[in-house]
This record gives structure tokens, C-alpha cells and sequence, in this order.
């Protein structure tokens, strides 16, 4: 039997990003896949993987992609509109190489700023033809996006363990500190005040404005390759040291076993059954929040704190530049832009290989661990410095 | 005056149409296992729990507990826009453990509403005929 490949984390970048690019997804696409080739030191003829991860209302494609960039030709590719966002490309990319299917793989997430909203408002709204499959069972009780089943969520956690708006509130609060020492990449300058948090407007209360990612047009682009090639390459890699998938046995959100006990503490699990690491040795965390109550979820998934604790954890400084495990350093999704997941493998691979400028912590991170999505599917990873 | 806005209707199938014909009856109708007895929602072609393909379905007692909810103040769909607040949740039947669904609850103080609330279903207009299973709190 071979040898499992190592997998390295070799370029990163991103398209211009904004609330209005007026780009297509090709050119976001393509424009993200040049610069983290930029960054890796490598050209098109070096790939020979491509994954993407879409809507499938905006979707693109991994094979356009390639043709697109002069890439000649594909080892490995797959283009997904199912699962955990930015994850999914992720996880097939890192598979592809274990296995030697590929050696160089470009994963991508790419989103315009309608996105999450998009898909379900077309349904709702075109044409008086009715609702097909199963949304017939959420959409007439005005169930479209994911704010209405975030603040299900929500509530159900305040529930079971007594948890308050303001512990979601610490958390944002916690996160735009990041975000304003990240002006470049932020699109708020200015720090969180409790008041500020609570006086945000309700989407779906007790959601408020202040827990949702800012939806932008974006491209996110990383290269993975073998820890062989990546000895080769312009930047020091980042190695993934273990990483899973989870899924609960419903595949709709707003109706999984345990809201509060969902699909991040499967893929927790069995990402430490995969490792000989443990949560006190992780440094940095990326994660991911669509909805500031996922990255409290994975706070108490990947045990940081215990079930129901998120809201103390973060209210104690753990998550900040100083603290036990700074957490979402580049700002996050709520500040940076939707970004479905990347950035926080953008970001924790930035700060493990030392390429995080002025946003460098002050205690250099070894481990990282790095997250996508909630409720149906999710994912996790744990990240080394060379 | 006010314009009418169509509600967002069901485009019922044949895994979908006993819930919708239960509903104008005034039944809440679950899809049931002919095999197993299994009750779920939302239908599918198989049974998840004997993998039977050999499914009916059956009037469930419309009793539940609210699991989870929330209040949506900000319309995603113009005919929810002068219905707002309400309250989206999700029921838990009695039934079976853990057969969930998602729904309104209604005839009460979106604010007084919480989890664990004992509820009973009841059928609202939607539109087109479609009769739409909600839930209100049972009165003590
Ligand atoms: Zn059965």
C-alpha cells in the first residue's frame, strides 16, 4: 500500500471584492485563480486539478475554469453544488492529492452578492407556478433564507442552556476587533458596542442584523499541492494535519436532531479521531460565520468550551489577539465579506506561514484549526506551520 | 387599498398531495410507512428507516411541542410583508419522537411564544383552496 501524500496549502488570494463588483463569476473566478497562482510562485501549466464549489443558481464550472486559465489538462476536478460551501472543494482537493489522483489543485468559491437570497426568492416569487420538492413544506409558512432557520438556531440553544442575545453579541463584538485592524480587507472601521449590537435591527428575532455575514461579490482561490512540490514553491507551506466531513441524518436544517448538537460536533469528532493533536494545542481558529451562533456552535464542537458554554468563552477574551485561541483574525465573514468559507483558510494559513503583515499575532501560531458550515453538513480542518 | 399579493403556493406532486388534501379536510396528514409504520416529513420515495417503497400515509393527532422558533420582522416574500411579526417554528409531534415540522404558530403574542409550548394544529387559509396546517397553543 502507498503512502498517503501530505497536503500542503501552497497559494492563496482573491478577486476584487465589493458589494457591486459588476464582474461575472468567470472573471471573479478567474481573477482570484491568477493571484493565488501569483502567490504560490506557479503557472497554469502547474495545475492539474480544479474544484469549485457553487450555488447552483450562479454556478461554475470547474472545467470552464481550467479552459479559462490555459490550464491543458485535468488530473482531477469536480464542480459542487452541494455540502459545506468553500469546504467541499477543499476536502475533495486534499483527497485528490492524498491519493495521487492530482498533484496541484486549484479550489475556488465564488459567490455574487444575491446569493444566499437568490435562490429561494426565485422560487417564491416567479411566475405562479407553486413550489416544487420539499421548500412547499417551509416556504408558505415564510421559511426562505437562512436567517429564519439561524434564529431557530438561536433560540434553541437560549433554550436548552439559558444562553442570551448578548452572548451572540460578545462574539460580534469580539470579531469586528480584527476586523478594524483590517482595513484593507474589512468593510466596517469601526469597533462593536453592546448597544450597537443590540440596537442592530432583528432579521428573525432574536437574530439581528449584526449576526449575518455582509454578502458581497467575491472570489476566493487557494492551491493545494504535495508536500514534495510545495518544497518548491515561493511561499512556506501549510500543511493540513487531519480534516473531516459531517453530515446529521436530516438533510434539512430547520428540522436536524439537535439544533444546538448539529453537524459540526460530527466533523469535530472525527477530525480528532484523525489526529494526535488536541484542542489545547490549537493557536488560531478560523470559523465560520455565515451566522455569528455557527462559530459559537464550533467553539463547543471542537471542545474550546464545553455544550452551551460559547457565550462565556468568547465574553473571557479567549478569542482575541491576546488570548488563549484568537479566533476569525481576519474580521471574519460578517466584516470581510461572504466569502462561503475561504477566508478562514485564507487567513489561518497567512498567520501560520507568517505572511500576515500588521495582523500578525503577537504569539506566532503553530495550529490552526479552520471550519465551514452547520445544521445539515460541515467541515473542519487542522492546519501546521511548516 | 391594498393590492393582493399570491402567497407562495405548493406545487403538490404525488409524495405532496396527501398532506395538501389532508390539510383541506382539516387533517394533518403524515406520509406513513406501509411496511415499517414510519412516520416522515418532508415525504420521500423511501422509507428511511425498512427502505420500503410500499408508502401511504396517515392522519397524525395535530398535538406537538415547540421545539425551536423565531420572529421574522423583515419580509422575504411581498405577501409576508404585512404579516409580520410572526412566528416561524418548528413542532415536534407527538406522534414519534423526533418527527418534526416546520410551521406557524398562531392566535397568540409572537413575544409570550416558548420552547416546550404545548400546541395543537389548526388550519389557515393560504389561498387557491390550499389550507395551510399551523399550530396554536392548547389552552390549559
Ligand atoms: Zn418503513
Amino acid at each position: 500500500m502507498s503512502k498517503k501524500n501530505r497536503v500542503a496549502i501552497v497559494g492563496v488570494g482573491y478577486s476584487d471584492v465589493s458589494r457591486g463588483t459588476g464582474y461575472s463569476l468567470d472573471k471573479l473566478t478567474a481573477q482570484a485563480s491568477v493571484a493565488a497562482m501569483d502567490d504560490a510562485g506557479i503557472k497554469p501549466v502547474d495545475i492539474d486539478g480544479v474544484v469549485v464549489h457553487s450555488f447552483p443558481h450562479q454556478f461554475v464550472s470547474s472545467t470552464h475554469t481550467a479552459a479559462m486559465l490555459g490550464i491543458p489538462d485535468l488530473a482531477f476536478y469536480s464542480g459542487n453544488v452541494d455540502g459545506a460551501a468553500y469546504s467541499v472543494a477543499a476536502m475533495h482537493a486534499i483527497a485528490a492529492i492524498e491519493s495521487g489522483s492530482a498533484e496541484t489543485v486549484l479550489t475556488l468559491r465564488t459567490v455574487h452578492k444575491d446569493g444566499a437570497a437568490g435562490g429561494a426568492a426565485m422560487l417564491a416569487g416567479g411566475g405562479g407556478k407553486g413550489i416544487p420538492g420539499n421548500m412547499q413544506f417551509s416556504m408558505p409558512y415564510g421559511s426562505f433564507t437562512g436567517s429564519h432557520w439561524a434564529g431557530m438556531y438561536m433560540t434553541r440553544h437560549m433554550a436548552k442552556y439559558g444562553s442570551t442575545e448578548e452572548d451572540f453579541g460578545s462574539f460580534a463584538i469580539a470579531q469586528r476587533k480584527f476586523a478594524v485592524a483590517n482595513p484593507t480587507e474589512s468593510f466596517f472601521h469601526e469597533e462593536l458596542t453592546m448597544e450597537d449590537y443590540l440596537n442592530s435591527r432583528y432579521i428573525a428575532k432574536p437574530l439581528h442584523l449584526l449576526d449575518c455575514d455582509y454578502p458581497v461579490d467575491s472570489s476566493s482561490a487557494l492551491i493545494f499541492t504535495t508536500e514534495e512540490r510545495a518544497r518548491d514553491m515561493k511561499q512556506k507551506p501549510v500543511f493540513f494535519d487531519s480534516w473531516a466531513n459531517g453530515t446529521t441524518k436530516e438533510a434539512d436544517f430547520s428540522l436536524v436532531g439537535e439544533m444546538t448538537h448539529s453537524s459540526p460536533f460530527m466533523a469535530a469528532d472525527r477530525m480528532w479521531s484523525r489526529t494526535s493533536l488536541k484542542p489545547s494545542d490549537v493557536d488560531t481558529a478560523g470559523l465560520y460565520d455565515g451566522f455569528s451562533f455557527i462559530a459559537m456552535q464550533w467553539f463547543e464542537a471542537l471542545g474550546f468550551c464545553g455544550e452551551g458554554e460559547a457565550g462565556s468563552f468568547v465574553r473571557s477574551g479567549a478569542t482575541s489577539a491576546t488570548g488563549s485561541l484568537p479566533t476569525n483574525t481576519d474580521g471574519g465573514a460578517c466584516n470581510v465579506g461572504r466569502r462561503h468559507g475561504a477566508n478562514f483558510f485564507i487567513e489561518v494559513t497567512r498567520q501560520l506561514r507568517g505572511t500576515a503583515g500588521d495582523r500578525a499575532l503577537p504569539k506566532k501560531p503553530e495550529v490552526g484549526v479552520v471550519s465551514n458550515a452547520v445544521g445539515g453538513f460541515a467541515a473542519c480542518a487542522l492546519l501546521t506551520a511548516d | 387599498m391594498t393590492t393582493e399579493v399570491s402567497p407562495p403556493l405548493p406545487l403538490p406532486n404525488e409524495l405532496t398531495t396527501p398532506f395538501w388534501d389532508g390539510a383541506a379536510n382539516g387533517q394533518l396528514v403524515i406520509q406513513s410507512c406501509n411496511a415499517c409504520g414510519h412516520l416522515q416529513h418532508a415525504p420521500e420515495p423511501i422509507c428511511s428507516a425498512c427502505l420500503s417503497f410500499d408508502l401511504g400515509s396517515a392522519a397524525v393527532s395535530g398535538k406537538g411541542t415547540v421545539y425551536t422558533f423565531c420572529i421574522p420582522t423583515q419580509a422575504f416574500h411581498p405577501y409576508f410583508a404585512d404579516k409580520l411579526p410572526f412566528v416561524l417554528a418548528v413542532v415536534e409531534l407527538d406522534d414519534q419522537p423526533g418527527l418534526k415540522m416546520i410551521t406557524n404558530i398562531v392566535d397568540v403574542d409572537p413575544d409570550s411564544v416558548r420552547v416546550g409550548d404545548r400546541v395543537e394544529v389548526t388550519f389557515n387559509p393560504l389561498g387557491e383552496g390550499f389550507m395551510l396546517p399551523v399550530f396554536r397553543p392548547i389552552s390549559q
